[in-house]
């Protein structure tokens, strides 16, 4: 019965539930849609560092992280790439000699990181071959190939072809350089990284460098789940060969801000929620104030026939319950079928995009809220309904019967 | 049953300048199966008294016993549950919930009486067909004239058995045909079920009715006399 009354008592002044319930309706789509847009803007930006730039593990002597100079190289490095493809799960290791030097054009001049690499193992590795949208990517045969990002070539005012020249110091510490010719154009969705890497033959830059070592074996696993519980294999091969001198770190250590913000993305979705969820809960403190003061008498009434004081808050706490509950799984639905069509469809971003590109953020996103979310939104609904509803039964229950049958309403 | 008033007082506002003596001083019995009008202009304290009667009020000072037992020393949860057991209301302005219906609201005591849902559907039928609105028994108050809403609110008033009703001044929002139908329940219902009622009114047409007249003034009793039912039925 208490149920049913409460049901009711809450459709009675139907404008100003629905009134409610459509705020709460709005507001949670606005949070749904946010959190699941942040959350698709972190992946993304997550998922595509990892798949261009970092893979999964990468392998450093512990100096070259300190100072990236030529003579940190990692000994074994050949060695321990055989070894770590070996293991299971592994999809390629990629072994490179990288550099810091200068490309030139005719045109201009800029600092990058020269990549040595070989391009039959980098393609299983990272994906900036795949990226490449004009040219093809370094050649097995032919003089001194080089791979620049089109944003590099645009600047440098290059094409397919085109004669550049990459300087930097040799293993004595003399300037060294050679003259490269464009073999194709890659563009991955970070510009900060298309614009400070070119990829040439680790073949063709141990001739200028004079020197045969590597400086960083990466691993790209098949699966990007689980990736701690390979780390121990990973790092007894990379012990037995290297000794001290390789030092194993995860994609998250390479790139230290997007671990740090994958990490902090539960903390501010939390924070969304819960302005959002305060927000409510001081609309339902308001909706459930005029609510039951207008009608005191009626409770009056109600206290003076025997209803006990546990009841009368059971039904002040069951209404607001219900409103916050309604808005609330109407919100939610709504959001998750939107959710579900945009996660779908995909979201263009367009301008943004732009400004996010540097951090290598997708031109579409595909929003994603995990179901846990869901469930955590709803469950500090009702909590927040519930706590809202409190403070208007305090009030009512402090009257005295002959108070509240006193009163107007 | 009996209900003994003794020296009940009620002061409003005690401690100020002005304190207002709702209730003065009063001592009075009232018995089994009574149908007493108490009968004062307003502001006479008929309100305040039979609040306290019901215990939804305190008095200042005085007792209230009902068979003996002392209502007004009883804690506030022992009140609730006292008056949902043993005291049936009508107010003025028939204050029926009005989400439910009028059979929802007949049962609502008795619900919270903690009794069977086919107990309270039973009674709660019996007594709308009393007041003679067991046609009516689904439609909810706003759907009902005064007249009908003041009779389902007798029904609520009788439905959990209670060993007294009070109703203050129940005729007031009623036209005089209506008020002359609704008395002739309350009498009809006060020697059905034995239970006694206790109304207040300022209207003179109502007290013909009334076996016992307590006539109020000032939060005193000045006339308290049995008369002749002048009723012909
Ligand atoms: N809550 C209150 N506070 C102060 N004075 C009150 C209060 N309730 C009633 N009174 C006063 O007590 C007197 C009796 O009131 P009441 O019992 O309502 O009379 P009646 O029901 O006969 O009209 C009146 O003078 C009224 O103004
Ligand atoms: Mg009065």
């Amino acid at each position: 019965m208490i149920v049913t009354l409460a049901w009711r008592n809450v459709w009675r002044n139907k404008l100003r539930s629905s009134i409610m319930v459509a705020a709460m309706v709005f507001g949670l789509l606005g949070v749904v849609l946010m959190v699941g847009f942040i959350q698709a803007m972190t992946e993304s930006m997550i998922e595509n560092a990892i798949k261009y730039q970092t893979a999964h593990f990468q392998v450093h002597n512990p100096d070259f992280l300190i100072n990236e100079e030529l003579a940190a190289w990692l000994p074994g490095a050949d060695d321990m790439a055989n070894r770590l493809r070996e293991m299971e799960g592994v999809g390629g290791v990629a072994v490179r000699q990288v550099i810091d030097g200068m490309v030139s054009s005719a045109a201009s001049n800029r600092g990058v990181r020269i990549n040595g690499v070989d391009m039959a193992e980098e393609v299983k590795v990272t994906d900036v071959a795949q990226s490449i949208i004009e040219g093809e990517p370094l050649p097995e045969e032919g003089r001194n190939p080089v791979m620049v990002s089109k944003r590099s070539g645009e600047k440098l005012n290059l094409r397919i072809g085109s004669k550049v020249v990459l300087t930097f110091s040799d293993v004595n510490g003399e300037v060294s350089g050679a003259a490269f010719r464009v073999s194709g154009f890659f563009d991955t969705p970070s510009s900060g990284f298309d614009e400070a890497n070119v990829f040439v033959r680790r073949s063709d830059l141990v001739k200028y460098t004079g020197l045969e070592e590597a400086h960083e074996v990466v691993i790209r696993f098949t699966d990007g789940e689980n990736l701690e519980q390979h780390r121990p294999t990973v790092e007894g091969i990379v012990g037995d060969v290297g000794g001290e001198r390789g030092k194993v770190r995860d994609w998250g250590e390479v790139q230290p801000l997007l671990a740090a913000m994958m990490g902090s993305l539960d903390i501010s979705n939390m924070i969304t929620i819960v302005i959002f969820v305060l927000a409510m809960g001081f609309g339902i403190v308001n909706v459930m104030l005029m609510s039951v003061f207008e009608r005191t008498r009626e409770f009056g009434v109600l206290i003076s026939v025997g209803m006990t004081g546990k009841k009368v808050l059971g039904l002040i706490v069951l209404e607001s319950l219900m409103l916050g509950g309604v808005g609330g799984l109407l919100g939610l639905v709504v959001g998750m079928i939107l959710i579900t069509i945009t996660g779908k469809l995909g979201m263009p971003i367009g301008a943004v995009a732009e400004g996010m590109g540097f951090y290598g953020v997708d031109t579409v996103l595909y929003p994603r809220v995990p179901i846990s979310t869901y469930l955590i939104m709803m469950a500090m609904i009702l909590l927040t309904s519930l706590l809202a509803s409190l403070y208007p039964a305090r009030q009512i229950l402090k009257k005295r019967p002959s108070e509240a049958l006193a009163e107007k309403h | 049953m009996t209900i003994q008033i003794e020296r009940l007082t009620k002061i409003y506002n005690p401690d100020t300048d002005f304190p207002i003596t709702a209730v003065g001083d009063v001592t009075v019995e009232i018995g089994q199966g009574e149908f007493v009008a108490v009968m004062g202009p307003s502001g006479s304290g008929k309100t305040t008294l039979l609040n306290m009667l019901g215990g939804i009020d305190r008095p200042t000072s005085g007792r209230v016993l009902i068979d003996g037992e002392d209502i007004t020393a009883l804690e506030d949860k022992e009140l609730i549950g006292f008056r949902r057991d043993n005291i049936g209301f009508i107010f003025q302005d028939f204050s029926l919930l009005p989400v439910l219906t009028a059979k929802e609201n007949v049962e609502f005591v008795m619900q919270l009486q903690g009794r069977s849902q086919r107990e309270c559907e039973a009674r709660a039928m019996e007594l709308l067909t009393e007041v003679g609105l067991g046609d009516r028994a689904d439609n909810v108050p706003g759907k009902l004239s005064g007249g009908q809403q003041q009779r389902v609110a007798v029904a609520r008033a009788l439905a959990p058995k209670p060993r007294f009703v009070l109703a203050d001044e129940p005729t007031a929002n009623l036209d005089a045909a209506t008020t002359r139908g609704l008395l002739d329940i309350m009498q009809r219902l006060n020697e059905k079920e034995g239970t006694t009622f206790i109304f207040s009114t300022h209207d003179p047409r109502v007290i013909g009715r009334a076996r016992r007249v307590i006539v109020f003034e000032d939060g005193k009793i000045t006339e308290d006399r049995v008369q002749g039912e002048d009723r012909t039925e």
